[in-house]
């Protein structure tokens, strides 16, 4: 009993002691609460410190908000100059009608497809080999290799290797769109069938409709040198909708494969002198394995390097003719279709930017999480031997 | 300035005040931790969340994080200051009485771990109640109520080993 009346009084002198702060300092932090710790907070706070505390007051949903707001901005700028980009030569070519971002239309109704006869010797080149691969040759788009109005990249941007070939091969292509009545297609397709002939093209492929989706495509090769013939030929047909043409430098590896195929003939005559020489019927089996091998690698490297040629002398050109119908059923200059269109092209352009951006925040933002983490483990461990 | 926040600084700027000088022992470094605590808890009032405690103890961690940190940076318990305990507020002993419980408090106060003393500050100077005191050191209202006992009991041994 007598334990516990001390421990009473122990506790009530404890509460009676409580310190209490100097009625200047509590005048002090009255004024300072009153106004909003501004003193501290005007006084030498740079402005980083100032944006730290201003994040630090927002509440975790309004901090969410800013933050999903800020990276939305982020996204829809970074779409809008990428998709700036991606039409930019587009735009300088087009001269009205369509959609920017539309690539080839289908028609629908009655069709009639020709496959014209090839060459002899020259067969269509397959997309691969209109879009040579990237470690064969210069990437069109990564490499400037591709460019509106037929501009060539300068030789500065070349390997070493290939800087001082006099010659340069270039890989051509084109696209155009013109725009017909429905009742001019026939009458135009025949003026593109007759511009193909005068400039000795060839086409691989035509397609024709009629009716209410009237209109064309063809798929041409055009000699290189006539290229730019050929085009201004096509632009006379009818109103040009659109028109986009590209380069690509095929030098760098139509060089490297005349080297290999210098090499192997080098290596074919040393091989028959080589059998010449040879004086047991061993030795002379061994040879000619060896040069049935390195034949059929030169006969290889002449192909490739044949198929190289081609591309260089012959420029893929896609053509079509779009009527107002089917200009008019895919609501007329700019539409319907061409807003779906489009707004599928920006939002494959948003995704891939939000994916891009994902790939370098989420990294950074994760070692920041985890820094932050730590430190506030470590934070907690100190304050707690702080009291040991 | 929002009302809330006036309204939880007018009820609890005294008992944080109370709760720093008794654990840090030194009046200069409790107002240092008052004002830092209440400047920090006006800069993030936006973030309180009521669902978990009320503002008292929000600000009483906020304070304590403070106090914790000053203690840091001194490497080192504060040894006693030299007026750690108003005498005017023990004016319900008699006057020699008062002196030496006065003495008594502070030696056996200035003896405690700082753990002991921060409970015996929250407890019987800031006024919190043991579910308080454990919410806001992280442990169970027992836990917490059988430190604290075991700390006055410290300060009273400690004062009758004195007489």
């Amino acid at each position: 009993m007598e334990r516990s009346r001390d421990y009473d009084d122990i506790a009530v002198a404890l509460a009676e002691a409580r310190p209490t702060p100097r009625p200047d300092f509590a005048a002090e932090l009255d004024e300072l609460v009153a106004n909003g710790f501004q003193r501290d907070s005007q006084a030498g706070r740079g402005p980083l410190v100032a944006i730290s505390d201003r994040l630090r007051a927002l509440s975790p949903q309004r901090l969410l908000f800013a933050t999903g707001g800020t990276a939305l901005a982020a996204v829809v700028v970074a779409t809008m100059i990428v998709a700036s980009i991606d039409s930019g030569p587009a735009q300088e070519t087009d001269s009205g009608g369509g959609s920017l971002l539309s690539g080839l239309q289908s028609f629908d109704g009655e069709e009639q497809s020709t496959e014209p006869p090839r060459l002899k010797g020259l067969s269509a080149p397959s997309n691969q080999a209109a879009k040579p691969s990237a470690d064969q040759e210069l990437s069109a788009s990564s490499a400037s290799g591709t460019q509106s109005s037929g501009e060539v990249q300068s030789s500065d941007s070349l390997p070493p290797f290939s800087r001082d070939v006099r010659h340069r091969d270039i890989e051509r292509s084109a696209e155009i769109a013109l725009l017909a009545e429905p009742a001019d297609v026939a009458d135009d397709s025949a003026e593109v069938f007759r511009a193909v002939h005068d400039v000795r093209g060839i086409v691989l492929r035509s397609t024709t409709a009629s009716g209410q989706n009237a209109g064309a495509r063809f798929e041409l090769l055009i000699p290189s040198r006539n290229l730019g013939d050929a085009m201004a030929a096509f632009s006379a047909i009818d109103e040009v909708g659109s028109r986009h043409e590209a380069t690509t430098d095929i030098t760098t590896p139509t060089v490297s494969v005349e080297e290999q195929l210098r090499d192997s003939r080098a290596t074919i005559d040393g091989l028959l002198a080589q059998l010449a020489a040879a004086e047991t019927e061993s030795e002379m089996e061994a040879v000619e394995v060896e040069l049935r091998r390195e034949r059929r690698q030169a006969a290889a490297l002449q192909a490739q390097l044949e198929q190289l040629q081609r591309r260089a002398d012959y420029s893929r050109v896609s053509l079509r003719i779009e009527t107002s119908d089917s200009a008019t059923s895919s609501g007329g200059g700019w539409g319907i279709d061409d807003a779906v269109n489009d707004a599928g092209q920006i939002l494959a352009i948003a995704a891939g930017v939000t994916i891009v951006g994902l790939a370098i925040v989420g990294p950074l933002a994760l070692i920041g999480l985890l820094a932050w983490l730590a430190h506030r483990f470590w934070l907690r461990r100190a304050r707690g031997r702080a009291l040991a | 300035m929002d009302i809330a926040f006036d309204q939880l600084y007018r009820s609890s700027r005294d008992d944080v005040y109370a709760y720093a000088a008794g654990l840090l022992r030194d009046r200069a470094a409790a107002e240092d931790v008052t004002a830092t605590a209440f400047e920090r808890a006006y800069r993030k009032r936006a973030r309180f969340n009521p669902r978990k405690g009320s503002p008292r103890a929000w600000i009483f961690g906020i304070a304590r994080n403070a106090a914790l940190d000053e203690l840091r940076r001194r490497g080192r318990q504060v040894e006693l200051a030299s007026e750690p305990i108003d005498a005017e507020s023990l004016a319900g002993f008699e006057e020699g009485e008062r002196s030496e419980l006065r003495l008594l408090l502070g030696e056996a106060l200035g003896r405690l771990e700082a753990g002991e003393r921060e409970l015996i500050a929250l407890k019987f100077f800031a006024g919190l109640g043991n579910g308080e005191i454990a919410s806001l050191l992280g442990t169970s209202e027992s836990n917490a109520g059988t430190k604290l006992h075991r700390a006055v009991t410290k300060l009273r041994e400690a004062c009758d080993g004195a007489l």
